[in-house]
């Protein structure tokens, strides 16, 4: 019983986490129809913000709230130069913005000269109920994920801004004629997406050691989450992610590591399949 | 008949710098041997470009004529390389008509695999499906491979037997280097002679309008699954080429870095022009030969391919043809001399 407990939690935060990094992906290849291949960079980059402000003597919180500040930032600064130029056709969309990984992604491996750095826990430790452990920061990273989902639900189902994006997600052009600047609108809804990406890895960096290949690792998975739940709708991704988390954290209980993530892959290539428009699309059309 | 009929006479006939730039590049790769005879390191060089070229030219025979964007090209190239390496250490067999056709078989098989279950079946995939379905195929084999033991793991597989031609052994040098432009030469004439064939109108057909043709009556992702087929076959080739030319193999050989590389050799040089790649892979890798004794811009080498990517895709999106080959002449370069203008 203790055994399946800490199992289900062990899913349960990685399930979080990826969550966090979807959902960013998710409401950008939703807003604008582009795949972000810099995400991944975009967790390095929250990653390296705690990182940089840990060894400049400012803390690990410091670090930790300026992430997604940093990031955002980054992201609206290369919205409005590079990404909007995208915006028409996918495929070369995928490509500069792989461009724009790669070199994020080669500049800090550049910089951290190829070490692993490890970046201790804020609050280490762990609680037990009922003899059974759970890690302080992993719930710390799980209540924060059901916090960031539940503050941009209420952002889009109940701010003026979200009804905004809400009617540019629906049809655009409508929105452009009724007077909402759809491209503040995807500037905005991209910085957002990065200070997510950011913030996520400013959580997960205690978890894994930071290295240049931190974000790269859930980039693959994030993609397969996005297509499995759906694109064109904020909550197709997140169930997408909580399907891929699921198995991705839960398969390799049942059959051989290697194995695990491969079959990930699979079964998510296989639904996407069968069911191209997702979960969600389905359901609406 | 797979040729298009010719026109007769019609017109004034433009200066057509495409055929130029290929008869170039084949008689410098001729000329090259002779000219360096004296510098082994730089044959050996030449040689891998081309062998990468093959690989580039399976790129473009995908995306820059039939707008499948394949992702996960380094997929078919990795293991036909493991193929041919498993069998040399396990079977003892290197013979060059067995092995290199037993690559092309890898490739064209596993190719004709991921294009059966990516492009076929009821519902017509979005093209960011199948990019992702190559990306994920070339990911997955790369992680399952640098967990396997029995293919190296992570170390990959090291001192290959050599090629065999008889009792000749190829190493690196002039026969590698006669090989490797014999293989280009021949992928080269018959990419060429697809892409101006009937399919290869049918191709362009598909890259203008999908929908019309699929109104046509062709089964458009059938046609696309075919070339797809194809380019696995030349980047098996490719890929047991360069197996046996640097003697190893690795997981990385097979991974989404490979893969896109050849995305960045086709588009630096011009996809849909089939030299392109050539010339974008011979550009590529001079670079990073020239770069590679000067330690401090050799770390950032990454950074360099993917600045020199997203300024090809911002601004020079025809590539380094695209500077001296027209337009018209770059789109409408199929069919027997004339029929450019047939198209609009």
């Amino acid at each position: 019983m203790a055994n399946v407990v800490s199992v289900t939690f062990d899913i349960a935060s990685f399930t979080s986490v990826m969550v966090l990094i979807v959902l960013g992906l998710g409401v950008i290849a939703s807003m604008m129809g582009i795949f972000n291949f810099a995400h991944g960079e975009f967790v390095l980059l929250g990653a390296y913000t705690v990182y940089l402000s840990a060894s400049a003597g400012l803390g690990l919180w410091f670090g930790i709230v300026a992430a997604p500040v940093v990031v955002g930032v980054l992201g609206l600064i290369m919205e409005r130069l590079i990404i909007r130029r995208f915006y028409a056709s996918p495929i070369i969309a995928m490509l500069g913005t792989y461009a724009i990984g790669l070199v994020i992604r080669e500049t800090v491996r550049g910089l951290l000269g190829g070490h692993y750095e490890s970046i201790p826990e804020p609050i280490g430790g762990a609680f037990s109920i009922g003899g059974v452990n759970f890690s302080i920061w992993r719930t710390i990273i799980i209540i924060a994920t059901v916090a960031v989902l539940s503050g941009s639900w209420w952002m889009l189902a109940h701010t003026p801004i979200g009804l905004r994006i809400r009617g540019a997600l629906e049809n655009p052009m409508l929105a452009r004629a009724c007077g909402i600047s759809t491209s503040r609108l995807y500037g905005l809804t991209f910085a957002f997406g990065s200070a997510l990406a950011g913030l996520a890895g400013a959580l997960i960096v205690p978890l894994y050691q930071l290295s240049a290949d931190i974000g790269i690792r859930f980039l693959v998975q994030g993609f397969l989450s996005v297509m499995l739940g759906g694109v064109g709708t904020f909550s197709g991704p997140v169930l997408g992610a909580g399907g891929v988390g699921v198995m991705a954290s839960g398969l390799p209980w049942l059959v051989p590591p290697v194995l695990a993530d491969p079959l990930v892959f699979l079964i998510a290539l296989v639904i996407v399949k069968i069911r191209p428009q997702g979960f969600i699309g389905a359901a609406r059309t | 008949m797979l040729r298009a009929t010719k026109l007769q006479g019609g017109g004034r006939r433009a200066f057509r710098a495409l055929p130029a730039v290929e008869l170039l590049v084949f008689a410098a790769l001729v000329a090259a041997p002779f000219l360096l005879s004296e510098r082994l390191d730089l044959i050996t060089l030449i040689t891998n470009m081309m062998i990468l070229s093959i690989f580039a030219i399976s790129f473009d025979m995908c995306w820059g004529f039939s707008g499948i964007m394949s992702f996960g090209q380094a997929l078919f190239f990795g293991v036909s390389g493991y193929a041919i390496a498993l069998v040399g250490r396990d079977l003892g067999f290197s013979a060059i008509w067995g092995v290199l056709p037993l690559a092309m078989a890898t490739g064209l098989l596993l190719a004709a695999l991921l294009a059966a279950f990516l492009l076929l079946g009821r519902k017509v995939p979005s093209v960011i499906f199948v990019a992702f379905g190559t990306l994920t195929g070339s990911y997955a084999a790369e992680r399952l491979v640098s967990g396997w033991q029995y293919v190296g793991a992570g170390n990959g597989l090291s001192s290959i037997k050599l090629l065999q031609l008889g009792s000749f052994e190829f190493v690196e040098g002039f026969e590698f280097y006669t090989l490797a432009f014999l293989s280009l030469l021949a992928i080269y004439l018959v990419c060429r002679f697809i892409v101006r064939s009937q399919l290869g109108l049918v191709l362009a057909g598909i890259r203008q309008n999908e929908e019309r043709l699929a109104f046509l009556g062709y089964r458009v992702q059938l046609f696309k699954a075919v070339i797809f087929s194809f380019a696995g076959m030349a980047a098996g080739l490719s890929g047991a080429l360069y197996s046996y030319h640097q003697g190893f193999i690795g997981p990385a050989n097979m991974g989404p870095s490979l893969s896109t590389t050849a995305v960045i050799y086709c588009l630096l040089g011009g996809a849909g022009t089939l030299i392109g790649p050539v010339i974008g892979t011979v550009a590529i890798e001079a670079l990073s030969y020239g770069l590679s004794d000067i330690d401090a811009i050799r770390h950032f080498w990454p950074v360099i391919l993917g600045l020199v990517l997203l300024v090809i895709v911002m601004f020079q999106p025809t590539g380094l043809l695209g500077l001296v080959v027209s337009n018209r002449e770059r789109i409408g370069s199929y069919g027997a001399r004339g029929r450019g203008r047939a198209r609009v």
